[in-house]
């Protein structure tokens, strides 16, 4: 007799069976890759060096720049390791990344030895030393958009965090208790809703101080929860009538309780779907408000930034094709790992299979 | 039937209040104001401090947000939107003004989606599964995950700096370059070739978007029993698919033209900011920078009131066509 598998195992069994939601797992799982590995694929600085006698990784600056040990600021290396290392220890070595570009500024003449400086303002076509070109300012585009990774993968999965959690709280209330619960929170739903994203979104950044990526993230949170709520009401709505859920409720358990332990797990997989298409469309409006020039200040590498300096000079194409596709690919992966989870976990589709 | 409208506007009027009082609130708690924000571009413009105090008072910027909003609400149930701080024009002349181009573009794309959107989803789910099916869906499913302004600096490059000179060339931006004296026919033809491009980004998104919720509709339809009755009786495959399956999933599909009216009217600032389009979106994005806010309002106002009337012309149009739906 064979052993019956639970919803998830099934559900990823079904997935597994769909030749494009995995090729779109795999290039997540790509992104996610070359997002941890940035500093060693694209940098100025050592992966891993010696230097008077100690073992140091100077490319951890490149998440934050406190990872960078102090010894090199003490040296007076000034961000500027292969002629320095050379010339103050002479017996140190280093593992350089694959590519001697950095993200934030333009390699200058010389900086690695026999290499001329970064081409720069229109000049810089991709070429065999720049296999994705340069900008306007020199700064090589492979560099940003490897750096850009990073950015990219968070926004997606921050701001759908925040949205989802409070999509599903709200949705979760207002479904489960009805009433004027209900009446409440859809009012704040539909308030929210029809609040023009972009003048939110400008009005916040505006007011604070300092914006960072972080702050974008959040807002795109704050105000992309409303689907999900939506939804989820929905599914509570529907789930809450049903009989488990009155024999929990006969059985004594509270309704913190049935909501977190009975209902939600059943709902958990249709309210997953719009979560993961959450993600593209998040992932859509951070770069879209990177090129309107909104998005974060440098030295914050986000794909759509790239875009932006495309737009005073169009002949640079390469400025549009390379973060463009990069954009484009990811969208498109999150969303058939979206549709690919609707198929494999809809019941309805389910028995279409069949 | 009325006890229902009733209360739907009930709510709806309470919905509009919060959304202004949210939208007016963070608007004046921007930095600077629209006088300051003209004075930065423009050095020329400085003005002393007892000419600016006088400004400030005259446009009542001296007084904090919560009693700008009660006198912007005053005047907006007397009829009156305001005037323009910056443009020195009354809001409502200026939503006049812009309505019309953008308009242009939105219905132009409007047509466009559902004359292709329809028979697109009808082929899907004629041919579901079969070799060009699969193929026209994955190219849809690609060009719905393409981002519009990556598609619009594409179209740009293509079009005005690749194909310069030859035949194909279109224009950049801007809706016009003929003076108003050329005849009519010419100008026609340049706004008709300034309109291609924006069309085109704004008419991709939601084909492949439509055509897939008219197919997943129809996937949906044809399973039901009233379908394989309709085959039983001998109705022809396009006749079952169009007369039996369509018919029934027309009624989703109005949801989705309801829910897209803002959308219409509202423009797409991203498109309009690109191609320099002076439509409504552009209005948007100008208004907000230079902190104008008696446009920025009024605009807000426009568009909330469209997303509610959208919401409820779908609910109201669900019923109207399926008899078994009812409102209350």
């Amino acid at each position: 007799m064979q052993r019956s598998h639970g919803f998830w195992a099934e559900a990823w069994r079904r997935y597994r069976r769909r030749p494009l939601g995995m090729v779109a797992l795999a290039f997540v799982g790509f992104l996610v890759l070359v997002a941890t590995l940035a500093p060693a694929i694209a940098g100025t600085k050592p992966v891993l060096c010696r230097y008077k006698g100690r073992i140091y990784a100077p490319c951890l600056g490149y998440f934050d720049r406190r990872l960078e040990p102090a010894i090199f600021a003490k040296d007076k290396f000034r961000g500027t390791y292969p002629r320095n290392l050379a010339e103050k220890d002479p017996g140190s070595w280093a593992i350089w990344p694959l590519f001697f570009q950095d993200p934030y500024r333009s390699v200058r003449a010389d900086e690695w030895p026999g290499r001329p400086e970064n081409p720069a303002m229109d000049q810089g076509r991709p070429s065999r030393s720049h296999l994705f070109g340069t900008d306007q300012a020199g700064v090589d585009v492979l560099a940003k958009m490897v750096h850009g990774t990073t950015v990219a993968l968070l926004v997606g999965f921050v701001s759908m965090g925040i949205a989802g959690s409070i999509g599903i709280v709200v949705g979760a209330i207002g479904g489960y208790f009805g009433g004027w619960i209900d009446m409440l929170t859809s009012r704040v739903t539909e308030i929210v809703m029809c609040v023009p994203t972009l003048v939110l979104i400008l009005a916040v950044l505006a007011l604070i101080e300092k914006p960072t990526i972080w702050h974008t993230m959040a807002i795109i949170g704050f105000t992309g929860w409303t689907g999900i709520a939506r939804l989820t009401r929905g599914e509570f709505l529907r789930l809450k009538a049903s009989e488990y859920v009155t024999a929990a409720r006969s059985a004594g358990a509270g309704p913190v309780r049935i909501m977190l332990r009975h209902i939600l797990p059943n709902a958990l997989a249709p309210i997953l779907v719009p979560i993961t298409f959450g993600i593209a469309s998040a992932i859509l409006t951070e770069s879209g408000l990177s090129f309107l020039g909104f998005g974060p200040p440098p030295p914050s590498a986000s794909w759509g930034s790239i875009l932006n300096g495309a737009r005073s000079n169009l002949g640079m194409w390469w400025l549009v094709f390379f973060p463009g596709t990069a954009i484009f690919l990811t969208v498109l992966a999150y969303n058939l790992v979206g549709e690919g989870l609707q198929e494999a976990t809809d019941p309805r589709l389910r028995e279409a299979r069949k | 039937m009325a006890t229902y409208l009733l209360r739907r506007l009930l709510l709806g009027g309470i919905t509009l209040v919060a959304i202004t009082v949210i939208v007016y609130g963070l608007a004046r708690n921007m930095p600077g104001n629209p006088l300051t924000a003209q004075m930065g571009e423009d050095p020329s413009r400085k003005i002393t401090a007892e000419d600016y105090a006088r400004m400030q008072r005259a446009y009542g910027l001296d007084k904090p947000w919560p009693a700008g909003y009660r006198q912007w609400a005053a005047n907006l149930l007397r009829g009156d939107l305001g005037r323009s701080i910056t443009r020195k024009q009354p809001v409502t002349t200026l939503i006049g003004e812009r309505i019309g181009p953008t308009l242009l573009v939105s219905g132009t794309a409007f047509v466009v989606i559902w004359l292709a959107a329809v028979p697109l989803g009808l082929y899907a789910s004629a041919r579901s599964g079969r070799f060009d099916e699969r193929a026209t869906s994955l190219v849809l499913y690609a060009l719905y995950s393409f981002p519009t302004f990556v598609a619009a600096l594409f179209l740009q490059i293509v079009f005005a700096v690749w194909l310069r000179g030859t035949a194909w060339e279109l224009p950049l931006f801007g809706m016009s370059d003929l003076p108003p004296e050329a005849s009519l026919g010419a100008r026609l033809l340049d706004v008709g070739r300034h309109l291609v491009l924006p069309v085109t980004c704004q008419t991709y998104v939601s084909l492949a978007y439509d055509s897939r919720f008219i197919r997943a509709n129809m996937e949906e339809a044809v399973r039901q029993d009233y379908v394989r009755t309709a085959r039983a009786k001998g109705a022809g495959p396009w006749r079952v698919l169009f007369h039996h399956a369509f018919r029934n999933t027309l009624i989703p599909l109005v949801t989705l033209l309801g829910l897209s009216l803002p959308s219409l009217i509202g423009g797409s600032i991203i498109i309009e900011q690109i191609f320099t389009w002076p439509g409504m979106g552009r209005l948007f994005f100008e208004s907000i920078r230079e902190r104008d806010y008696p446009t920025i309002m009024g605009l807000t106002l426009m568009f909330s009131v469209l997303t509610l009337l959208g919401q409820l012309l779908a609910d109201l149009l669900y019923c109207l066509v399926d008899p078994r739906v009812s409102v209350a």
